[in-house]
């Protein structure tokens, strides 16, 4: 059984086809690239995987079980977390804060029970994971800082830093490596492999950064028009004449 | 040294309040004055949590307060209930209003959020000031008891007196501020504060946001009905002008430059607005010009409200304090 299986979507956005009849299986823990040139529908496909919107046509599964169509707090509680393009944190609070509002129950009982009972063992359980997270993106001076503070770059690597906090099953990153400088980048480049070889699971990556991407995937899936051209090693991908034809237009 | 003094500042201000019918015995004006403004600033903790957490402005909130209080109105004078079942049994008639209308509302964003909130409010007001057989229409509810006197050690304490009913309102806002604080300082406080800033984050990291915020809805109207409870029992009357769309925009200028988003923010604009009319011995008209210039001003100048400026000059002296000493 696939861990993420996508088949068939579709979505039009007014006359325009965002997706039409993207699918791909994905059996087994592992880091996916997703490229394409712009407009190939890549960012409506996350949108569609992480609830943020449903699909005209067509089905996801995760682990076997239809989720198609979920709202994204259920696709997040169901193990799916994901950055945005545009990169969004929360500005007023400090960075700590951040990853510890990822690590923190969202449902309604537990939120309650917090507020009756004024526990604070949760956070307190978390902080080291969250303090210890931070470093491993040299982030650690700026804990206590509003994380509006930061420049773009750090933003970006504090949203990611946040995502993985939450334990979740399929991570999507969209456009991770975007806006942050070369020096950053070798920091987020470890810190996805040091994630993934803590505990294997899906990471799904949106890059137009080709240096970045295949130095970090082993599986490229390549989109054009809103459909999978062809999917392949790096290697075999970036040899792909059909690939080189969608790029060149 | 620098946690335990605000907590050092707020122990003085209790005692003080507490303490206060005893240095204004025979100024009954002052006590007045303290009962109005924390009449208006229990509302307004409700408004706050809505408005400063959640960014959720409100232009019906004192139809909630209404709704509040005629329940309790009808329940003391027509079905001859108690004062403080009556109280908690408006209470949660107003959360469960809040959470009914608040559903409605909350399916719209913005500026048609604030437009479907209004006409709630004009539509509970209307009802308040139509419905006769009920509500006694425009003339006003009267007859609206006091609580009943209550034994403290053996002894009676009835709640007409000035003084007494003054420490019952005052009890009555400090378990309110308590809980606003109680709710911000939370997980669930924290959510709050997340989907006013990011509300699609919010909702990636597994927020259900639209139970969260009829839920701070449900709080905030909630709140503003024990209050609404309170002000008729204080005038013994309910009348549907208290519970007008003037006196929601009123609790709107009250949160902002109080200092929408702060704990203190609903007690300090509550105070500068039933005190500085009185103050300046201005005509009330006056009051709402007054307003109207503080709201732009702080708009410009100090977005966290007089709640912010306070923090600032109290950062300044501390710090100022803080270089003396070394």
């Amino acid at each position: 059984m696939s861990r993420l299986s996508v088949r068939g979507l579709t979505k039009h956005y007014g006359g325009i086809a965002a997706l039409s009849g993207a699918g791909f299986e994905i059996d087994a823990p592992g880091i996916y690239g997703l490229i394409g040139p712009n407009g190939a529908g890549k960012t409506t496909l996350f949108d569609i995987l992480s609830g943020s919107v449903p699909p005209d046509r067509g089905q996801v599964l995760l682990d076997g079980r239809d989720v198609t169509g979920f709202a994204a707090h259920r696709m997040a509680r169901l193990g799916m977390a994901r950055t945005f393009q545009e990169c969004r944190i929360l500005p007023e609070e400090t960075c700590l804060e951040n990853v510890l509002f990822a690590a923190q129950q969202k449902g309604m009982r537990a939120t309650l029970v917090q507020l009756a009972s004024r526990s604070q063992a949760a956070r307190r359980a978390k902080q080291d994971e969250a303090m210890r997270l931070l470093a491993l993106v040299r982030l650690e001076a700026y804990a206590h800082a509003p994380a509006e503070a930061l420049s773009f770059g750090q933003r970006r690597l504090l949203e990611i830093v946040s995502t993985f906090i939450g334990v979740p099953d399929v991570l999507l990153l969209d456009e991770p490596a975007s806006g942050v400088n070369p020096a950053l980048l070798v920091t987020l480049s470890e810190f996805i492999r040091t994630m993934y070889a803590e505990r294997p699971r899906v990471f799904m990556v949106v890059e137009h950064n080709m240096e970045f991407i295949m130095s970090l995937a082993g599986d490229i899936i390549v989109m054009h028009q809103g459909a999978v051209l062809e999917r392949g090693t790096p290697e075999a991908v970036q040899a792909s004449r059909l690939v080189i034809e969608a790029y060149l237009g | 040294m620098a946690r335990i003094a605000p907590w050092l500042a707020l122990l003085v201000l209790l005692t003080a309040l507490y303490a206060m019918p005893h240095f204004a015995a025979g100024q009954p004006y002052v006590l007045h004055l303290l009962i109005l403004s924390m009449l208006y600033a229990i509302p307004a903790v409700g408004l706050n949590l809505m408005l400063g957490y959640v960014g959720l402005v409100s232009l019906g909130h004192m139809a909630f307060a209404g709704f509040g209080a005629y329940v309790a109105a009808v329940l003391m004078v027509d079905v001859k209930i108690g004062f403080w079942s009556a109280l908690a049994l408006a209470t949660l008639a107003s959360g469960a209003a809040g959470a009914a209308i608040g559903v409605v509302c909350l399916r719209f964003r913005s500026h048609f959020f604030m437009i479907v909130t209004l006409a709630f409010g004009l539509m509970l007001y209307s009802v308040m000031n139509n419905w006769d057989s009920v509500t006694r229409g425009a003339a006003g509810f009267a007859g609206i008891p006091r609580p009943a006197p209550i034994a403290i050690g053996g002894e009676s304490f009835p709640f007409g007196p000035l003084d007494h009913f003054y420490l019952l309102v005052l009890s009555a806002a400090v378990l309110v501020f308590a809980l606003q604080r109680l709710v911000v300082h939370s997980d669930f406080g924290r959510i709050l504060a997340a989907i006013r800033q990011d509300e699609r984050l919010a909702r990636a990291r597994g927020v259900n946001a639209l139970l969260y915020k009829t839920a701070v809805f449900a709080l905030g109207s909630a709140i503003a009905g024990f209050g609404g409870v309170l002000q008729v029992s204080f005038l013994r009357v309910a009348a549907p002008a208290s519970f007008s769309l003037a006196e929601s925009i009123n609790m709107v200028l009250i949160v902002i430059v109080g200092g929408a988003g702060t704990l203190s923010g609903p007690a300090l604009g509550a105070l500068l607005f039933v005190g500085l009319p009185e103050y300046l011995r201005a005509a009330q008209e006056w009051r709402l010009v007054v307003f109207g210039v503080l709201l732009v001003a702080i708009t410009l100048f100090a977005p966290r409200g007089l709640a912010g400026v306070a923090a600032g000059l109290w950062r300044r002296i501390s710090s100022r304090r803080a270089q003396a000493a070394s």
